[in-house]
């Protein structure tokens, strides 16, 4: 395995609630919580929000559309500084709930996608960055 | 006036007692690398006293809001004591943008209650010269999920981009009319006298600036400002030995839609949540939008008071674009709107400019062309008497209204 550059963009504030989240994605599985009744929801929590019933975490595909997204020409600190454009989206995942992440061309690096690639509606596919030995993050690129 | 359901009633109950605003401050805005937080607030409130004809020992209560640079945990008692105030009253609010209308609940409540009877809102900060690099990291951070949306580098202004551009999708809306709200409020800035941006834009000019993120360039953004603004909270009863004529608080309202911009369900609920505080301020205060003389509309982007004007009900869902190109929002149009130039041109210290604004406005005194040497302007809006104004905290998650008035609640 080649050497990774040193990841210098924010890491996830990781909470004992949501270890087993982080776990799985380390594995390259996604997992979403879901309510005692079954209905999956974001963000995870320990007790469902509405209810603060018993949650459980349930298997999901990774598929979803693209509810709207925008590019962002300037990042939130100096760690963005020289980076082309990268493109903040809000997926709606075919189980139902609605995740943030970050779009890009495809595996290879995760490059950002372009902006002119992008548009509300398109379908999208999780991928899996393992960005440190520790934490892979959840990114989408257009499906199929 | 249409009888309301029992919270309505209560509201009422409470202002009939005439809670007013009795006297305002504003500080110059922009770069003040000379002034600290505090010195900036004990300035401002000596303005606002004076405007009231009072003396500090005359204010018994204090409400407060936060800092950026002076670290606090216990904000308004701090200020008390490095003004030397004994306040029977004291509250520091932190709810982001809505802070400001929320100090002015704050107040009347506390006046309600009986526990003070003249209190100062006061806040203002250095937040332009006095923060560093990590504190603003930290402000942006404030805004998103720290496991959920920050580490994929969302800003501030890409948060209210995303469902800015989720709302041009659902409705058609043109990135011309974005800048319109700029432009307009461009107008409205160079008359007022303290203003940052004292140049009129156009709309080609807006959307000639460079991108931030989509759908804002960088004139579609608020400022970063040093400044301090003020008002004096108190009663009729209590006003009338005071040197200006009250500004009634006749309206109050609040609304919750999301705090992280992920979890908002979509852009009509997002609408009706902030819409809530306007819509329950107007209610409290028996009038309709129809009813405005002047708005006062929380403008963290150009995009943000667009969907309040909607939500408040001046203009339809998706309406609001083709109502500020139209020209509607300007000085002499139906509702003008951020008369001041608001937190796009003006200066960003919340929502406490948009309700000082609001007052001068139904005072008859937003005539800056006597202050020569600030090159002021007359943005009076003529005989102006009942104005809303609102803020939002977050990405339009949390709103606060108030409807202010030139004349007492009808019951009052």
């Amino acid at each position: 395995m080649s050497e990774k550059p040193a990841y210098t963009k924010p890491l996830p504030d990781l909470r004992p609630e949501d270890a087993t989240f982080w776990e799985a994605l380390k594995e390259h599985r996604f997992i979403i919580p879901c309510d005692d009744a079954g209905k999956p929801f974001w963000y995870p929590r320990k007790y469902a929000p509405g209810t603060l019933n018993a949650t459980s975490w349930m298997d999901a595909t990774g598929n979803g559309t693209i509810y709207s997204y925008s590019t962002h020409f300037m990042g939130p600190s100096k760690a963005y500084k020289g980076d082309p454009p990268h493109i903040v989206a809000l997926i709606d995942l075919e189980e139902g709930p609605r995740m943030m992440s970050i779009l890009v061309k495809d595996e290879e690096g995760y490059p950002s996608l372009d902006h002119e690639d992008v548009t509300i509606g398109m379908k999208v596919k999780l991928v899996f960055d393992d960005v440190t030995d520790e934490v892979t993050m959840p990114r989408f690129t257009p499906a199929g | 006036m249409a009888e309301g359901t029992p919270d309505v009633k209560e509201a009422r109950r409470m202002l009939a007692k005439g809670i007013c605003i009795a006297g305002v401050g504003e500080t110059e805005q922009g770069i003040i690398s000379d002034r600290g937080s505090f010195e900036l607030l004990a300035e401002v409130t000596k303005t606002a006293l004076d405007d009231a004809g009072l003396e500090l020992k005359d204010v018994d209560g204090i409400v407060t809001a936060f800092s950026f640079v002076e670290s606090t945990l216990m904000h308004s008692t701090t200020l008390a004591d490095y003004m030397g105030m004994k306040p029977g009253y004291f509250a520091s609010v932190a709810v982001g943008g809505a802070t400001a209308p929320l100090m002015a609940v704050q107040a009347a409540m506390a006046i309600d209650a009986g526990l003070a009877e003249t209190i100062l809102c006061v806040r203002g900060d250095n937040t332009r010269s006095g923060i560093s690099s990590s504190g603003m990291i930290a402000m942006a951070r404030e805004m998103s999920h720290g496991a959920y949306e920050a580490p994929f580098g969302l800003t501030t202004i890409g948060g209210y981009g995303l469902l800015a551009q989720r709302y041009m999708f659902e409705h058609d809306i043109p990135q011309e009319a974005l800048a319109a709200v700029v432009a307009t409020q461009s107008e409205h800035a160079a008359l007022k006298w303290n203003a940052m941006l004292r140049d009129v834009v156009t709309v080609e000019e807006v959307m000639e600036s460079r991108w931030i993120a989509t759908p804002f360039h960088a004139l579609d953004c608020s400022l970063v400002s040093d400044g301090a603004a003020a008002f004096i909270v108190t009663t009729a009863a209590r006003a009338k030995s005071m040197k200006k004529k009250p500004v009634y608080i006749t309206g109050i309202g609040e609304g919750f839609s999301h705090q992280y911009i992920s979890q908002a369900t979509s852009v009509a609920s997002v609408r009706d949540g902030l819409g809530r505080a306007g819509r329950r301020a107007m209610e409290v205060a028996g009038i309709t939008a129809q009813d405005l003389d002047v708005a006062e509309i929380y403008d963290s982007f150009s995009f943000t008071p667009l969907i309040a004007l909607e939500g408040f009900g001046v203009c339809g869902p998706g309406e609001a674009g083709d109502w500020v190109m139209e020209g509607h929002a300007k000085l002499g149009g139906k509702l003008p709107m951020n008369t001041h130039g608001g937190l796009i041109r003006q200066a960003h210290l919340g929502a406490m400019h948009h309700i000082v604004e609001a007052v001068l406005q139904l005072r008859g005194e937003a005539d800056d062309s006597a202050k020569t040497e600030f090159n002021g302007g007359n943005h009076q809006v003529p005989d102006a008497k009942l104005a809303i104004t609102n803020g939002s905290g977050g990405i339009l998650a949390a709103t606060s209204a108030l409807v202010l008035s030139s004349e007492p609640p009808s019951a009052a």
